[in-house]
């Protein structure tokens, strides 16, 4: 008989273990569900912000006995790390309750809101139900940037207050930002102030088309060579992307399939309606939760969906920078209107990084030798 | 001070860890602030997983460790010891508690 023992083991080494198990086999190890498309703020570059008096949209949302339904249905099929979003999640009176539901399911629940609504109330709850993190999205370290962003006056200090209070609980706290032409002034300036509370700090410069393919929020996009700066202005960024253009830089493994990534292998999207995909930027093809089970759904439709290919000949079907490249079938729906159009904003972000660390790679090499 | 048991104590489970299997993984995850160290979870081995089922509130440690012997390749002796230890890490942990 072998030794019995409870080891324990960190929740991302364990990640680690458990992605390396299950490789090449389809269980829904990680997803996201949006319990609301609804949100308190206004801000412009965002793709899902209905405004939070939206009768209708509230109306059709999935109410929390159908959302708790769905989460002991992906629980069932081995489900570990969930993602609860919005939105603002926390516009919904209930979400405390599909909260703790979850997380008395045994799900590690990540949140993502903007922390303007919370109260000593909710970081309560939270703390006797930690969550395994809570990231805030913050506009700017001063009123007047994070207001322009956020487009509601007060909010800013409402952020604070909601960090603070999560803080004084010790609850794991991360801060991030989407980088807009509204506030990459003050992204070094967040990062700093993350630094100064101990917090992790990461952004985004990647902005996506709204989901009704609007495409205002592209407006706030900065220049792809402000990405790249960006990228190269932090050393850690840097580093990562150094690391990754040498590992992963190759041809796409399977060029005649339209999914390169994981999407719908070990992860699910579910949106405020019931509509399941294969990752949040994904959004179709969907499954109709309301009409049929998760585990019809996770069996029955999504390997449907991985298997799509390319219908016609496309530059990014057997391009070597793929790996670099944010192009997906995700975004380009949302921003062309079909899954197979090039982004032509991803693709020269793409080419500047190929540049750019490719150059730094053969230095090296040619160093080494 | 040194935790002990006997094999006449029952335990029942904690509500505030919930085990989970996952890709053939039996893991133990705390869910709630007074479940110990939230950063981690806990991995149960074959063995491990069968007396965590085992574990009910109502068996006592002398009913498991039989249900060992018949199911294992192992004498009593170690049976009990590894039992004892097993269920006393779980206790510590917040998993279980003596009845």
């Amino acid at each position: 008989m072998e030794c019995v023992s409870v080891p324990s083991i960190d929740c991302s080494e364990f990640c680690r273990r458990l992605q390396g198990q299950v490789s090449g086999r389809r269980i829904p190890l990680t997803g996201s569900i949006e319990v609301t498309a609804r949100c308190n703020l206004r801000c412009a570059h965002c793709y899902i912000n209905l405004p939070a008096a939206d009768t209708k949209a509230r109306q059709e949302e999935m109410s929390c006995r159908d959302l708790c339904r769905f989460v002991d249905q992906i629980v069932d099929e081995g489900c570990l790390w969930l993602l609860l979003t919005g939105g603002e999640p926390f516009i919904r009176d209930d979400f405390l309750d599909i909260y703790t539901h979850s997380r008395k399911k045994g799900l590690l629940i990540t949140l993502f809101t903007n922390g303007t609504l919370l109260t000593r109330r909710i970081a309560e709850h939270l703390a006797e139900w930690p969550p395994f993190k809570v990231e805030i999205t913050f506009y700017g370290c001063t009123e007047q940037t994070y207001e322009r962003v956020a487009g509601l006056p007060g909010s800013f200090k409402r952020c604070m207050q909601g960090i603070e209070l999560l803080l004084a609980l010790k609850l794991p706290v991360k801060l991030k930002t989407m980088v807009t032409t509204l506030n990459q002034h003050e992204v070094e300036e967040m990062g700093a102030y993350a630094e100064g509370l101990g917090l992790e700090f990461r952004f985004d410069p990647l902005l996506n088309a709204r989901l009704n393919g609007d495409r205002t929020p592209t407006q706030f996009r900065i220049s792809p060579q402000e990405v790249l700066a960006l990228d190269c202005a932090d050393k850690r960024r840097m580093q990562e992307w150094q690391e990754f253009h040498d590992r992963f830089m190759a041809p796409p493994l399977q060029p005649d399939y339209l999914y390169q990534c994981g999407a719908g292998l070990n992860t699910f999207h579910i949106d405020p309606y019931g509509a399941m995909s294969a990752c949040m930027m994904s959004r179709t093809p969907s499954y109709d939760l309301r009409h049929g089970t998760f585990q019809q759904g996770w069996h029955e439709f999504m390997p449907d969906v991985r298997t799509q290919r390319w219908t016609r000949d496309s530059p990014c079907k057997r391009c070597d920078l793929i790996s670099l490249c944010e192009q997906c079938p995700g975004w380009a729906q949302i921003e062309k209107g079909d899954q197979e159009s090039r982004v032509e904003y991803l693709c020269e972000i793409a080419h500047l990084r190929a540049n750019t660390f490719g150059k730094r790679a053969s230095k090296e090499k040619k160093g080494v030798e | 001070m040194t935790r002990t048991t006997s094999l006449q104590t029952r335990y029942h489970k904690e509500s505030r860890i919930v085990s989970r299997k996952i890709a053939g993984e039996c893991i133990l995850v705390p869910i709630s602030s007074k479940g110990g160290d939230l950063d981690s979870i806990y991995t149960l081995n074959e063995v491990g997983a069968f007396i965590w089922e085992l574990i009910d509130g109502e068996k006592r440690l002398a009913q498991i460790k039989e249900i060992i012997v018949d199911e294992f390749e192992v004498g009593p002796e170690r049976a009990e010891k590894d039992l004892e230890e097993f269920v006393l890490q779980l206790e510590q942990v917040g998993a279980v508690r003596s009845v």
